[in-house]
């Protein structure tokens, strides 16, 4: 009898063991999702939600590569496999204006996205009738990282020669010229490399108060690129770039090399993804762990900030059931809160809010990123805001990048970039307003 | 009861059955190879566009190719380099391959296998290790080649960011890559040859040159073009290594045809565009191979009729 009672305990404190806090109440989801370093600090948010609510999120993880194809694939399909899909910042216009996801207002009648919560330039809403980004477009997904550009700076040299957080990109200069000269390493490093180069110049374009092209109303678009403030953006990018400061052949660094110039204190200052952040500070990866700070990127001649979108949001297919598409925005919206969203950096992750440096987190030193975070995310803009984005991103990285190689002028690139935005524009049925040559 | 068959009937008998059995392979083909390409070029009139979840089809006649051949920058600068890639690797691949081969023929036996297998491992290593490995040799800060340089109090060299010199560094590591496919095919053939009809030639030649000259050389010639064919196909579908070592850059130093195409079909989505280039790249290479062919085809018709 004893021995009967005894089990059944053990059976209940077993079942309670493995029982989630709350009854499932919505039916399994499955997402799709990159292998990015910061994918684990997803996947413990995901274990949280299963225990917390007992409903279940299978992720399907691909490699960056493939990840958009097995996207399109299943949102192009009459039934998709994916109930979420996790969209890079320059796949978002595709997406969207392909009509292949559910407005969130519609899953949820008048759903927002919670207060505090970042749309990186208002890359979360879609306008379909002017075809591009817009805070008035129905609202299409939730980000779920804050890749966005800050300024990476070696606080241990800055202390040690007295420098001063850089304003303008001038003050930028002469930081690493300092540095260059007193301690033989690279005082800047630019991510030129062709793949990467329109992503990285686009802080430098828009602080100058230039554009690609500014969408002027439904249909119609303006190059903002060959003009006196796009020349005088492109000249900075490219004094900022020069062997002075810089590594020779700067048009073949990628990400990879730019994070293994910074680790290994061979390079002081970067404009890069905040999601370096955790490899600049793994005593595993880096020498400079403790050393590194973030800051605002500098501003232009005007004082205007911006940098650049490089985030990721989640949105939810047409082609899966109302069912379905409710749970997935039960995940998407447990997502955001703020309380979640510190669990979310204390993991590693790169959080979506802006607010999170008004917590706790933001005096804790280990987290001393978020304070630049929340200001560069605030100033995020995404440069080609039209379905043909990756497009044009390649067809303007040639002679951004030719420009960077020497093998044309700054002048002769921003002309040949105007001009094959400006064809990839009006094939995409915009009317477009050039500009003249420089 | 003998029933006598007619020599027509016999022959008409077997036609059928050469058609009967040859038409699930024509069919075969004709569905994997025949269709898709069909397909690719009926595409390369459309412009494909979604909205609304759905593709439209909007036909744009020869929109595409007028793009291509007078708008177009990167995909011609890949062809450029893919010739120049293809001609050079090929060259050297064939030279190399073939002197190794010469070399393990005439080693002993413990020297051919170890040889051998030396000279074969650069074929078995996966590509993407290859450019793993190879961009951790060749990296400008910290690569095993400038490190080596270093030592030696020598400059170093950017390699893969070098604009004058990094198509070279990619053709290098093709080179190093595929030399093995060539030995091994040259090796092969080395070993088919009549060792009489050899012994009786070598009477008639002075020195190990005029034998590879005169003899080896001329009967290897199946062998040799078979490869050259097989190496200058391959060449032309190289992606991998530009991928993995340069992503075609910098600027459109190491730009291929192939990435172009990719770049097109899976990063902009442009699948009529793509299917364009798709097309004008596979009719290049036939007609290449095919007037290849015919030239080789008159040249051995006039030597046979001397």
């Amino acid at each position: 009898m004893k021995r009967t009672a005894f089990s059944i305990a053990t059976g209940l404190l077993a079942l309670a063991v493995v029982m989630p806090a709350h009854a499932k109440d919505q039916p399994d989801i499955t997402m799709a999702i990159n292998q990015s370093p910061w994918l684990n600090s997803f996947v413990a948010m995901v274990d949280l939600y299963e225990e917390e609510t007992g409903n279940v999120v299978n992720l399907d993880v691909n490699p960056f590569g493939g990840l958009l194809e097995k996207i399109r694939n299943s949102v192009r399909g009459s039934e998709g496999t994916y109930d979420l899909v996790n969209i890079n910042s320059l796949w978002l216009s595709e997406i969207y204006s392909g009509g292949f996801l559910a407005p969130l207002g519609e899953v949820q009648e008048g759903y927002t996205l919670q207060d505090g919560v970042l749309s990186y330039g208002a890359t979360t809403n879609w306008d379909a009738a002017v075809g591009s980004f817009s805070p008035d477009g129905a609202l299409m997904g939730v980000p779920v990282n804050g890749n966005v550009q800050v300024l990476y700076y070696n606080q241990a040299i800055y202390d040690e020669l007295g420098l001063s957080i850089p304003d303008t990109w001038d003050d930028l200069y002469a930081n690493a010229k300092k540095i260059e000269e007193a301690k033989g390493i690279y005082g800047f490093v630019p991510r030129a490399a062709r793949d990467s180069i329109v992503y990285n110049i686009t802080p430098y374009i828009f602080s100058h108060d230039a554009a690609f092209f500014r969408v002027t109303g439904p249909g119609q678009a303006a190059i903002g690129l060959n003009t006196t403030e796009g020349l005088a953006a492109l000249k900075t990018y490219l004094k900022i770039s020069g062997e002075d400061v810089a590594p020779p052949n700067p048009g073949a660094i990628a990400q990879g090399e730019l994070i293994q110039l910074l680790s290994t204190g061979k390079a002081a200052q970067a404009i890069a993804v905040i999601a370096a952040w955790g490899a600049l500070e793994n005593p595993n990866e880096s020498r400079v762990v403790g050393q590194m700070s973030a800051s605002l990127i500098p501003a232009g001649p005007g004082g205007t900030h911006a940098s650049s979108a490089g985030h990721w949001v989640a949105g939810i297919p047409k082609n899966v059931s109302a069912e379905r598409q409710r749970a997935a925005l039960a995940f998407l919206d447990w997502f955001q809160s703020q309380a979640l969203q510190v669990k979310y950096v204390e993991a590693g992750g790169v959080p979506v809010r802006g607010d999170l440096a008004e917590t706790g987190l933001g005096a804790n030193n280990s987290y001393r990123f978020l304070g630049a975070y929340s200001a560069n995310a605030a100033n995020a803009v995404m440069g080609l805001p039209f379905a043909a984005a990756a497009e044009a991103s390649d067809a303007m990285a040639l002679h951004f990048n030719r420009a960077v190689i020497g093998e044309e002028s700054p002048e002769v690139a921003l002309n040949a970039a105007a001009e094959v935005l400006a064809g990839i524009l009006e094939r995409n049925g915009f009317t477009v307003t050039r500009q003249p040559d420089l | 009861m003998n029933t006598m068959i007619k020599p027509g009937v016999v022959i008409r008998r077997n036609k059928r059955w050469l058609v009967l059995s040859l038409a699930p392979v024509a069919v075969f083909f004709l569905v994997l190879s025949g269709f898709p390409v069909l397909n690719l070029l009926g595409l390369s009139f459309f412009d494909v566009e979604w909205r609304e979840g759905a593709a439209e089809f909007n036909y744009i006649g020869l929109e595409n190719y007028h793009r291509l051949f007078l708008e177009e920058t990167i995909y011609w600068a890949g062809v450029r380099n893919t010739l120049v890639f293809a001609v050079t690797v090929v060259t050297c691949q064939m030279v190399l391959g073939f002197s190794m081969a010469l070399a393990v023929k005439r080693a002993g036996s413990v020297g051919r296998t170890i040889l051998t297998g030396i000279f074969l491992l650069p074929i078995v290593i996966p590509p993407i290790v290859i450019g793993t490995m190879w961009r951790l040799v060749m990296g400008r800060e910290f690569g095993l080649a400038n490190t080596l340089l270093r030592w030696f109090g020598l400059n170093e060299v950017d390699w893969l960011g070098n604009p004058d010199i990094a198509l070279a560094s990619v053709m290098f590591v093709d080179i190093w890559h595929w030399t093995p496919f060539v030995f091994l095919l040259m090796l092969a053939g080395l070993e088919s040859l009549d060792e009489e009809v050899l012994d009786a030639a070598r009477l008639d030649v002075t020195g190990f040159w005029q034998e590879v000259r005169h003899i080896v050389l001329p009967l290897m010639l199946p062998t040799i073009l078979i490869t050259v064919i097989f190496r200058v196909i391959l060449s032309f579908k190289v992606f991998d290594e530009v991928y993995l070592l340069t992503s075609g850059g910098p600027g459109t130093a190491t730009e291929v045809v192939n990435f172009s195409i990719y770049r097109t079909f899976f990063r902009q989505d442009q699948v009529g565009y793509g299917s364009a280039m798709s097309v004008v790249t596979l009719f290049a290479i036939a007609l290449t191979i095919i007037l290849a062919r015919g030239v080789l085809a008159r040249r051995r018709n006039a030597e046979e009729a001397e």
